[in-house]
């Protein structure tokens, strides 16, 4: 039945199509030029990501280094589940930080029922979105960023870019010489909805809650200017 | 789903009796506005913006052979089975055929109104597969054998305290405090955690298909669609030809728009693009992929005048906008596609016999046209619908007479002259005590609804006239 659907519809379309060439097209879609991106709330870019993360109803927090953020994880983990545990991809980076120091103890691999916490490292962040990118795979199982009540991302001050066409820059690289994950997923705070009475409830069915952590020097300067800034909803 | 948009004025009159119903949607014709114009204030260059969108999908649809055919190769490349259904029928029997090879009896199920379109979730329980719809607001109305009211919240029409009821009838949890939303939501969170985990395939939506690397983007807030995709073996992706997009950086583009003309948002909480299966050494993920492309009647309305409704992204906003959607609310429209885009895609999509009241659901106020994301120019598509109606005679006999009466006088502007100048003296002085008409002959349909005020003794010629002598 498909075969002759295709058929049928690939026959409509053209019909009804122009019939340019592979490379007018090209050369045409390239004249279309660029969109325009929205403004960033401040001009440095690691507040404005900041900001927006704020603004989407994550938590942020800050470390100049591996072993900063590794305590800065120990903290988060105390101060809210009283517990040293969480959950986090193969990936070599987040394999390589100091856990012990902070006497945290990682479990690597998917999420699995009745854990609550679990971490990635971003590939890259978006601070037009106030997103973190994540790519599916070994490096970070798809269930962790959907099944733990509270996803923790560490995102290098690096790795962030302005806007869109900067990510997709960037991904486009990235995928090109990793290969194509199969998910490529833009987070832009908890899970939400407002389907009752148009109501914004936090923790619809992803995580409860979403908690950023910048790596970058002078970062605790830029957490409290991104407060000053940020106007949650 | 079963259309009955035949009974568009049947359906509006009993809407409008409905009280309460009617004062919430008074509430939200203010309050979701006022959030989208919030959102598109903030955003310097919107209206860049929106041409520049407009552009990319005018170059996408008409080259849309060629598009289709990168997509695909891409999306074969990347693991997945490509579809393509002429029809609904054939979407929802490819679907079924899916799930009986992987014998599956239970489905989780993203938003996707193309589904809706096809009826696919009745299609699947009369062949025995519990279909579970998770967005929030679409599992709301499943369990209440409701349609959706609206694109984009479904279950607007509902308050906080009718959800209470239906859960506390539909789950079976013993005492509990559902007071809040927030405890309602809970409760639909666990609920449909279990089933998720369960479901044996995963069907979604798509919100754009990007051609030059196969990805399909999914923009959603509260994660189930993700779910959907992420967690049972076999995912479908059922969407239409239609969605297809050159580049990622094209989506996101589109994605700026949509997040603010549909919710207010600047961004939404999840945006994610899927290539296909599981990758070697990945840990989850499907193992199967498809890909279902919908036409039903879409190449009809791309080879039409109405092509420029193919750049239509579900946003809502018209919708939001209407006089007329907000005064009715959305199951007037019979079908589910609602407000002025569902008033000319319903007509595109079924047949304008079965739905010819839609198109005149419409005040020409021009709200719609102004927010529309995409600059689709909906009152000339419903103007370009009613005079069809005209042309295949589905207009009443009545009203095809009386205009053309009008149409007749209009071009002979003596005649024309003499019979209002006769006529509006008359009903100044038989109205000038009262003021209007409650009741008028010949014209019983409009001042049904309103009064007719009287005109005050002379016509607008005559009036002209005497200014100009005057001056
Ligand atoms: S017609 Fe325009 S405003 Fe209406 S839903 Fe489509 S894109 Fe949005």
């Amino acid at each position: 039945m498909t075969g002759s659907a295709r058929s049928e519809i690939f026959a409509r379309i053209r019909h009804a199509s122009r019939g340019a060439g592979a490379e007018q097209i090209v050369g045409e879609l390239r004249s279309l030029g660029r969109a325009p991106a929205a403004a960033l709330p401040c001009d440095d870019l690691y507040t404005a990501f900041l900001v927006n993360v704020l603004n989407n109803q994550g938590t942020v927090d800050c470390a100049a280094d591996r072993s900063g953020a590794v305590a800065a994880v120990g903290k988060y983990l105390y101060e809210h589940y009283r517990t040293h545990r969480l959950v986090a991809g193969n990936d070599q980076r987040l394999a390589a930080m100091p856990w012990r120091d902070a006497g945290v103890l990682p479990r690597f691999g998917a999420l699995e029922p009745g854990e609550t916490v679990a971490m990635s490292y971003a590939r890259l962040g978006v601070a037009e979105l106030g997103a973190v990118v994540t790519f599916t795979g070994r490096a970070n199982p798809a269930a962790n960023n959907l099944l733990a009540e509270n996803h923790i991302v560490l995102v290098d001050g690096a790795e962030l870019v302005p806007d869109l066409e900067a990510a997709w820059a960037t991904i486009n690289m990235l995928t090109a010489e990793e290969g194509r994950p199969r998910g490529i997923n833009f987070i832009a705070g908890p899970s939400s909805t407002a389907d009752i009475e148009g109501k914004l409830v936090q923790g619809a069915h992803g995580p409860r809650q979403w908690h950023v952590i910048l790596l970058a020097e002078a970062g605790e300067e830029i957490v409290e200017k991104a407060r000053e800034i940020a106007t949650p909803g | 789903m079963q259309q009955h948009s035949e009974n568009f004025l049947d359906n509006a009159s009993e809407a409008l009796g409905n009280k309460s119903q009617a004062e919430f949607r008074d509430l939200m014709a203010l309050f979701t506005p006022l959030v989208r114009d919030a959102a598109v204030q903030g955003f310097e260059g919107f209206d860049q913006l929106r041409s520049h969108v407009k552009r990319i999908r005018q170059h996408s649809l008409d080259n849309l052979d060629h598009y289709l055919d990168t997509y695909e190769q891409h999306a074969l490349e990347n693991g997945n089975q490509v579809h393509f259904a002429r029809t609904g029928d054939e979407m929802n029997s490819i679907v079924l055929d899916i799930c009986q090879q992987h014998q599956a009896t239970r489905i989780a199920k993203g938003k996707s109104m193309v589904t809706e379109e096809t009826g696919l979730n009745d299609f699947l329980q009369r062949a025995d597969l519990e279909v579970k719809e998770t967005d929030l607001g679409e599992y709301i109305i499943q369990q209440a054998g409701e349609t959706p009211s609206h694109i984009v919240g479904p279950a607007l029409h509902k308050t906080a305290g009718e959800v209470r009821e239906l859960f506390l009838d539909k789950h079976e949890l013993g005492e509990r405090d559902l007071s809040e939303p927030a405890d309602l939501v809970s409760e639909a969170r666990s609920v449909l955690r279990r089933h998720f985990l369960e479901a044996q395939v995963g069907i979604i939506g798509a919100n754009a298909l990007i051609a030059e690397n196969g990805y399909s983007m999914l923009v959603t807030n509260e994660g189930n669609g993700d779910l959907c995709a992420n967690l049972p073996p076999v995912l479908i992706i059922c969407t239409s030809v239609e969605r297809i997009l050159p580049r990622a950086e094209d989506a996101t583009a589109m994605l700026r728009l949509l997040v603010r003309s549909a919710t207010g948002q600047p961004q939404t909480c999840y945006t994610s693009f899927y290539s296909g299966p599981r990758r070697e050494g990945d840990l989850d993920g499907p193992v199967e992929t498809h890909i279902v492309l919908l036409d039903n009647r879409r190449t009809d309305i791309l080879a039409s005048d109405y092509r420029e409704m193919l750049q239509c992204i579900r946003c809502g906003a018209c919708l939001n906008h209407c006089p007329i959607y907000t005064s009715v609310g959305g199951h007037a429209y019979g079908w589910v596609y609602q407000g002025p885009m569902g008033s000319i895609l319903t007509p595109l999509l079924t047949s304008l016999e079965q739905s010819a009241a839609l198109p005149n659901a419409c005040t020409s106020c021009g709200r719609c046209e102004e927010v529309c994301p995409s600059l689709i120019p909906l009152p000339e598509l419903l103007r370009d619908l009613r005079h069809q109606e005209m042309e295949q005679k589905l207009t009443p006999s009545r009203w095809r007479f009386g205009l053309k009466m009008h149409a007749w006088l209009a071009r002979h502007p003596r005649l024309y002259q003499f019979f209002t100048g006769l006529g509006i003296p008359l009903l100044h002085l038989v109205g000038r005590r009262r003021g209007s008409f409650r009741r008028l002959p010949m014209a019983s349909g409009w001042t049904s609804q309103r009064d007719f005020p009287s005109p005050q003794g002379k016509t607008f010629m005559q009036q002209y006239k005497a200014g100009r002598k005057a001056q």
